[in-house]
């Protein structure tokens, strides 16, 4: 083991070039005679276009072309897509209203696009924007998740009546109700999962190209999955075949699952590049971003539980409206279901399941995958009922969990909702939880703070996702339009050092260093020598991209299988340099050896027969470089406790988290100190959800929290240092033994904090605070309780 | 962005010669208003007058009657005066809890004072301490400078050169952010002065505003027990996603006692 | 959002009705009214140029006079488009009542924004529209009794004026 193998916290290698303002994001990128261009958005959240008339646009010094969703149509540019298809109840598809790219007939939320205006320079295009003249004619608007597919709602769609996108289930409903009907316990909760707003530090950006010359397209882009985006503007938006189409990431400032999706924006770049015949750049601005970033959550869910008289769990019956926004997003529809209600077992042996949804359509920003896509939701829903089943008990909260936990020699276990998960520890991470958050000593703290006037409060989150997605049949069987494997090439530069090619994207993960980690691991070559190419469809291997936790747990594993490949091929050459059968050569530390002796020949130097190959095999080709591809057998599951203490202010409501410890089972590590990163931004992210957080729209479908002076991004100084803590129990199913990190964070800390609160509030009275728990809310809540009490 | 001149005059003269012969002409001080709001279009100006460069209008002086702070000077600079932590402390806490550390480093009083956002913290702390605006052309006391919602008695062409800070007894500023943008939910300004107690409430109605009720009865007892009975009529306060008038005029009683509480304890 | 006032008026109540009615009254007391012109009987085209801070904003658009009463009520309505700011909208119920010689006047008004001022400033809607709403009706009642300060009224609990 060297200081660069699996395992080690090595410094990330990208960071010199990011934090000396050396990277390559999007709007770093120009073309020659590069043209702008700038959107007109709608106002409304819900109006016909009447007319739009482009004359004064036109005559704006500087602008070039305004362009509007009629000529779109006449080009036969195909509408936006979404790539899952849900089958409702009953077993018809869901309803997927044509999402265009610049609006038609309607527009549907505040910020829809209704024109591109392209200029010579940016403020030429801005002045062209506000120059064009639309008229609208205003419609009633639903916003409300609970309600929108409620009779006498403003209709979206003519194709979705009642803006139901689909009326989905899982479970057996009729053994779920007789469960509830003969259990002993049972609580119900009703609650919301807040809207939130992505907000990756790097806006989203497009810049197109066509080259008349070859007819080929390039487009540079925000996304975390180039090849993804190749493939759905070329196969379905009909942009270009996909072959002459080269889609660019290069280094991208966050996502988060926003930058998943084939947006309007770079559909439109693309399209105007080539009828303009110039290059189109276009990047967005904070405020633009807030309203066309799709945004994540916004469910209205009820829940309840059943247990027996010793609280073991008997069954769990969940009905969630899930608010997609006023369009399908490129994947929103397999969140809220497929990504939500198959992760409702939690850690626990729920024998019985059932879960329905409701997908509606508003009239607001189209909503879709946002860190932990679902699993955020599904661990809220499990962890509120576990913590309120345990105060109605009066059992202690840990305790509950254990009785219900699937233990440890149970693996394969399979839930009630498809998953079977592989492997776990849960009881083993809750132990090491409540070590290091100290929980035996809480009661004295929370004493302690009584004295100063406090309320403090403890909330657990035992949580498990599903990563490393996915087995590519699974999805398709489920409905999904893609397979989910990845891919990986190794590349053997004559003079010994190696370029990764590979399908994933970094935009904050480290590849650059975790990557290179497992390579010089692996195949024993200096990690300084080794290079990531990722983010460029002409240079990469088609491959899926980074999301879901996957770039470890799949992409690792066909850089592995890679790896495979290129000693087995080494194997052969070494063998014919050392004069030995390859079946008797051994690689370890970089060497071929022939087994049991001292003859050996190293790595960079088989390379170089490779691709010299004076002295070579004679039935083997040239070169040394190999390519894999790598379909997962399974999701993989990282599980772990989270533990967050709070302490309120009951004077004014604030909530300050005191204490936050993370278990967590994430398998192989391969860089600690990444996990660890990777932990705490997570956690951030939760927390913000959890307190801080929110888009709210008014009742006319205005984005009332559009920047942030209003909403609420966490800071450093919301949360405290954070404990945080591995147990390894290695996935069997890929060769690294890996199973995600990414989505931890964001799925267990929500939970946690708001069970804390929670517990915190039991004490004077309060049964509910909605997230964000904001210092505003728990006031009112406090108030309303003592009111209540009083009477 | 609109275009505009921008133009950076030596003088304060030569400054408030363009703001009166060019109508949509608008002083900057550190712009961190006045750009953001520019490059989102929300406002067309024909000229930016840059008081950047003006040295005379930063600085601190502080004697035994009072302190006094240039217009320029940022906040960062007064949170960090050794004099200001000094002299009043209170005052140099506030400017410390202004916005980040990125606004504290450009933002200015004298800016902050002419916008008067009605959630900005230096109102409360310049009504709070009775403080006195020198500008070009006349002294205004702090209780006759702040009119409203983003409306000073500054004259057009009229520019802030400093304000003067007489030292209180003791004083404390005490802030309920807003949690996104870190403007005042509520925030109050108690200040024990030579001319008796004043409490100066900003973020929580269109304009810093004083409460006699509590100055009266703080008068009487310099206590935190004083202000508990005090609450401030709902009517007229702001009301926003974050804050009910209600939840804000419970803030202004808690803000303020706790307030007393810190000036006492300071 | 609650935006309510009242003010007492030293003229009759038939006075101040015909001033409720007279557009160049209103364009005089619509803070910072450009344009009012007459369309219809009861419609108006206006432009008006709201400054609020460092922001300024000029709305095109139409005020319309509705559910006319007279001489004791009517409501008066704007809606406007503001270009890049979005657009907003605003209106006013106006109740009239004699008082021993004088007139109280009562509103009772709304405003809604939207696109970038609903997006970016929605903490200062109601601020501001409470503050046009005052400002309009206190230069009004100015204008209709010249020589006279502008008597506020208190609203009571129910928010009637006493």
């Amino acid at each position: 083991m060297t200081d660069m193998s699996i395992g080690r916290a090595v410094k990330r290698t990208e960071d010199l070039r990011f934090i000396t303002g050396k990277g390559h994001y999007l709007d770093d990128f120009s073309r020659p005679h590069q043209t702008y261009a700038a959107f007109v958005r709608s106002p409304h959240a819900h109006a016909e276009i009447k007319k739009i008339n482009k004359t004064k646009a036109l005559k704006v010094p500087g602008v070039v072309a305004v362009l509007t969703g009629d000529e779109l149509a006449a080009d036969k540019i195909g509408t936006l897509i979404c790539g899952w298809v849900i089958k409702g109840k009953d077993g018809s598809p869901h309803k997927a209203p044509p999402h265009p790219a610049l609006a038609t007939k309607k527009v549907r939320y505040v910020g829809d696009h209704v024109a591109v205006v392209i200029g010579e320079t940016l403020d030429a295009a801005k002045d062209g924007a506000e120059a064009v003249e639309v008229e609208y004619r205003t419609l009633p608007a639903a916003v409300d998740t609970a309600s929108a597919h409620k009779p006498g709602q403003p209709q979206l769609h003519a194709e979705a009546p009642n803006n139901l996108c689909y009326d989905w289930e899982i479970g057996d409903r009729a053994k779920v109700d007789a469960a509830f009907s003969g259990a002993a316990h049972a609580v119900k909760l009703q609650f919301v999962n807040n809207r939130l707003v992505p907000n990756a530090i790097e806006p989203r950006a497009a810049l197109a190209d066509y080259d008349t010359g070859s007819g080929e397209f390039t487009l540079y882009t925000t996304s975390q999955n180039p090849h993804v985006a190749r493939l759905v503007l070329s196969a379905f938006i009909g942009i270009a075949p996909e072959h002459k189409l080269r889609v660019i990431a290069p280094d991208v400032g966050g996502g988060f699952g926003s930058k998943i999706f084939i947006y309007a924006e770079e559909t439109v770049a693309l399209w105007a590049a080539r009828k303009i015949g110039r290059p189109v750049k276009w990047t967005a601005e904070r405020s633009e971003s807030f309203v066309s970033d799709a945004h994540g959550r916004d469910h209205v869910t009820t829940a309840e539980l059943a247990t027996d008289k010793d609280g073991k769990f008997l069954a769990m019956r969940v009905n969630t409206v899930a608010n997609l926004g006023a369009y399908l997003s490129t994947f929103a529809s397999a969140v809220p279901t497929y990504l939500y209600a198959t992760l409702l077992a939690g850690q626990y042996k729920t024998p019985l399941i059932y879960c329905d949804v409701q997908g509606v359509f508003t009239n607001t920003t189209p909503v879709d995958a946002y860190r932990g896509a679902g699993r955020p939701e599904a661990t809220y829903v499990v962890e509120r009922l576990v913590e309120e089943m345990a105060a109605k008990l009066k059992i202690a909260p840990d305790e509950l969990r254990r009785r219900n936990f699937v233990q440890a020699n149970e693996f394969p276990y399979t839930t009630p909702v498809i998953h079977q998960y592989d492997c776990g520890d849960f009881q083993r991470a809750q132990r090491e939880a409540l070590r290091v958050a100290d929980v035996a000593g809480f009661a004295q703290r929370k004493a302690d703070a009584k004295k100063r006037g406090k309320l403090r409060g403890l909330g657990y989150s035992s949580y498990i996702e599903a990563c490393g997605i996915a087995p590519s049949a699974a999805v398709g069987s489920l409905g999904g339009g893609v397979g989910l494997w990845e891919s990986a090439t190794i590349r053997f530069n004559p003079t010994g050092n190696v370029s990764i090619h590979v399908g994933t994207h970094s935009h904050g993960q480290s590849h650059q260093t975790t990557f290179a980690q497992v390579v010089a691991d692996r195949l024993g070559v200096p990690f300084e020598s080794v290079e990531i190419v990722e983010g460029d469809t002409a240079r990469t291997p088609f491959g899926m991209g980074t999301y879901g936790s996957r770039s470890a747990a799949v992409g690792l594993s066909a850089v592995s299988k890679a790896a495979d490949k290129i000693v087995e091929k080494g194997k052969k050459i070494a063998g014919h340099l050392l004069e030995a059968a390859p079946q008797d050569i051994e690689f370890r530390d970089g060497k071929f050896r022939v087994m049991g002796t001292d003859k050996e020949v190293g790595i960079a130097q088989v390379a170089f027969a490779a691709y010299v190959p004076h002295n070579y095999p004679k039935d083997l080709e040239p070169g040394f470089e190999e390519t894999a591809f790598y379909d997962p057998l399974n999701f993989s599951f990282p599980a772990g406790t989270h533990v967050a203490e709070v302490e309120i202010d009951p004077e004014t409501g604030t909530t300050e988290i005191v204490n936050y410890s993370a278990v967590d089972d994430f398998g192989t590590i391969i860089n600690p100190m990444i996990v660890e990163g990777q932990v705490h931004g997570g956690i951030v992210q939760g927390v913000g959800q959890a307190l801080l957080e929110g888009a709210v729209y008014d009742a006319d479908g205005q984005l009332a929290s559009g920047s942030y002076m209003d909403y609420t991004m966490p800071r450093a100084d919301n949360v405290p240092s954070f404990k945080v803590e591995t147990i390894v129990v290695p996935s069997p199913l890929n060769p690294l033994g890996v199973k995600g990190c990414g989505e931890a964070g964001a799925i267990a800390a929500p939970a946690a904090v708001m069970n804390a609160v929670h517990d915190a509030l039991r004490a004077v009275g309060v049964d509910k605070v909605e997230m964000p728990a904001t210092p505003h809310r728990v006031w009112s809540a406090i108030r309303n309780a003592k009111k209540k009490a009083a009477k | 962005m609109y275009e505009f001149e921008y133009q950076k005059p030596k003088t304060l003269a030569a400054a408030a010669d363009v703001l009166k012969k060019k109508k949509d002409a608008k002083l900057m001080a550190g712009g961190m208003t006045l750009i953001p709001t520019l490059k989102l279009r929300l406002a067309k100006l024909s000229h930016v007058v840059d008081l950047a460069g003006m040295k005379d209008l930063v600085g601190i002086k502080a004697t035994k009657a009072g302190v006094t702070i240039g217009a320029m000077t940022t906040h960062g600079a007064v949170a960090a005066s050794a004099a200001v932590k000094k002299a009043i402390p209170a005052l140099a806490h506030l400017a410390d809890g202004i916005g980040d550390p990125a606004v504290r480093n450009r933002g200015t009083i004298g800016g902050s004072i002419s916008n008067n956002d009605p959630a900005a913290d230096y109102p409360a702390g310049l009504v709070g301490l009775g403080a006195t605006v020198v500008t070009t052309q006349r002294k205004i006391p702090a209780d006759k400078f702040f009119l409203g919602m983003f409306e000073t008695a500054l004259k057009r062409g009229e520019i802030v050169k400093a304000v003067e800070f007489p030292i209180p007894k003791r004083a404390a500023y005490m802030k309920f952010p807003n949690p996104a943008s870190r403007y005042a939910i509520v925030g109050v300004f108690v200040a024990e002065t030579a001319d008796g107690v004043r409490v100066a409430v900003t973020g929580a109605g269109g304009c810093v505003f004083r409460v006699p009720e509590m100055e009266a009865a703080l008068a009487k007892k310099f206590a935190p027990e004083s202000v508990v009975g005090v609450s401030i009529p709902t009517d007229g306060l702001n009301e926003d996603i974050h804050a009910s008038a209600e939840y804000r005029a419970h803030l202004v009683t808690v803000m303020a006692k706790r307030a007393v509480a810190a000036a006492i304890g300071g | 959002m609650e935006i309510k006032g009242a003010y007492r008026i030293a003229a009759t109540r038939e006075q101040v009705w015909a001033a409720l009615n007279d557009p160049e009254i209103l364009k005089k007391c619509l803070p910072g009214c450009e344009k009012l012109e007459r369309e219809g009987d009861n419609a108006f085209t206006a432009t008006i140029k709201t400054k609020v801070g460092p922001v300024s904003a000029r709305f095109s658009g139409a005020v319309t006079l509705q559910d006319l009463d007279p001489p004791n009520a009517y409501r008066i309505v704007g809606e406007g488009k503001g270009g890049v700011a979005g657009f907003a909208k605003g209106g006013a119920r106006v109740t009239l009542r004699d008082d021993a010689g004088a007139t109280v006047l009562q509103y009772d008004a709304e405003a809604k924004v939207g696109g970038k001022l609903a997006q970016i400033g929605s903490r200062l809607i109601l601020g501001t529209a409470r503050k046009l709403a005052d400002d309009f009706f206190k230069k009004f009642s100015e204008t209709v009794a010249p020589g006279t300060a502008a008597e506020k009224v208190a609203l009571d609990a129910e928010g009637q004026a006493s």
